[in-house]
């Protein structure tokens, strides 16, 4: 692989990345291809010691994701963050893929029991509509019951939501730091 | 050498030859090849993620061959992690040649 093929593939890795910050990056790897050339390498030399831009590229759209998504949480910043660290390597689809599928169970259950606890009154009136004269005291009041713990389950999933979203993107980071190595392996 | 081991071990390594004096990316890149083998081209997202992360500044100064330079320079905040970093590492590095000592070392 010869410079303008290295820097090529690079680009097309970091098309997610604004324009400013992929020609900053464009203009680093330059650099480093001209200090070799003086040095007498060729730039096949210099690519190969460079290792893989494809695997580069990746690295650098997950941080730049994950920094996206610790400034504004939104659903899809989370979705692609998380897409973006599981792509460094098979050993993160396992690390990273696990605790994401938990925390969405996690928030999707606990948000729909609570809502669904906090509208148990409703139904309770529905079934008068359907059928009126099954009217029972005890299931009105059992209703209420769940729906004060059901509403205080939505004000604590509120809470819960928010710190486990913090806490999931602290591991993504984590991840990156950590899981892909800049050593070779062998 | 375990995967999950080696980014904090480069983490440490660059901003370890920065503590003493500011260098330009192809200069850290080969002190560090020299010494370990690295695949160079993970330096340099190391390199952004440090400096978005307020251990390093950068800037660009001109040099007798060719275009100028980006160099890069340790913040006090970068310090400060430099010396954390290198706090785990002394202990761990010592737990490791205590029990190799004790298991292989000579007799």
């Amino acid at each position: 692989m010869n410079k303008d093929q290295f820097l090529q593939i690079l680009s097309n890795g970091l098309k997610k990345l604004p324009a400013e910050e992929r020609e900053d990056i464009i203009r680093d790897f330059q650099e480093h291809f001209q200090m070799g050339n003086q040095e007498g390498k060729t730039e096949e030399e210099i690519a190969k010691s460079l290792g893989s831009p494809k695997q580069i590229a990746r690295e650098l759209v997950a941080t730049y994701q994950v920094e996206k998504v610790s400034e504004k949480v939104t659903f899809s910043n989370v979705l692609r963050a998380t897409w973006a660290v599981i792509g460094l390597g098979f050993f993160n689809l396992t690390i990273v893929l696990g605790p994401f599928l938990a925390l969405v169970g996690i928030i999707v259950g606990g948000w729909f029991t609570g809502i669904s606890f906090a509208l148990s009154p409703v139904l309770v009136l529905l079934n008068l509509l359907i059928a009126p004269g099954t009217f029972s005291l005890f299931e009105m009041f059992l209703s209420i019951a769940f729906c004060g713990f059901g509403l205080l389950l939505v004000i604590g999933m509120f809470y819960l939501t928010k710190g486990l979203i913090k806490l999931f993107i602290r591991y993504l980071k984590f991840n990156i730091n950590l899981v892909k190595g800049g050593l070779k392996d062998e | 050498m375990n995967t999950q081991f080696k980014k904090g071990v480069l983490e440490l390594c660059v901003l370890a030859l920065l503590n003493k004096q500011d260098r330009y990316g192809y200069e850290l890149v080969q002190r560090i090849s020299t010494q370990i083998e690295i695949t160079e081209g993970s330096v340099y997202p190391l390199l952004r993620r440090l400096k978005k992360e307020g251990y390093l500044t950068t800037y660009l100064q001109e040099s007798t061959e060719g275009p100028p330079r980006k160099y890069y320079q340790l913040t006090d905040q970068g310090k400060s992690h430099l010396f954390n970093l290198y706090r785990e590492w002394k202990q761990f590095a010592d737990g490791v040649s205590q029990i190799l000592k004790e298991g292989v070392g000579d007799e």
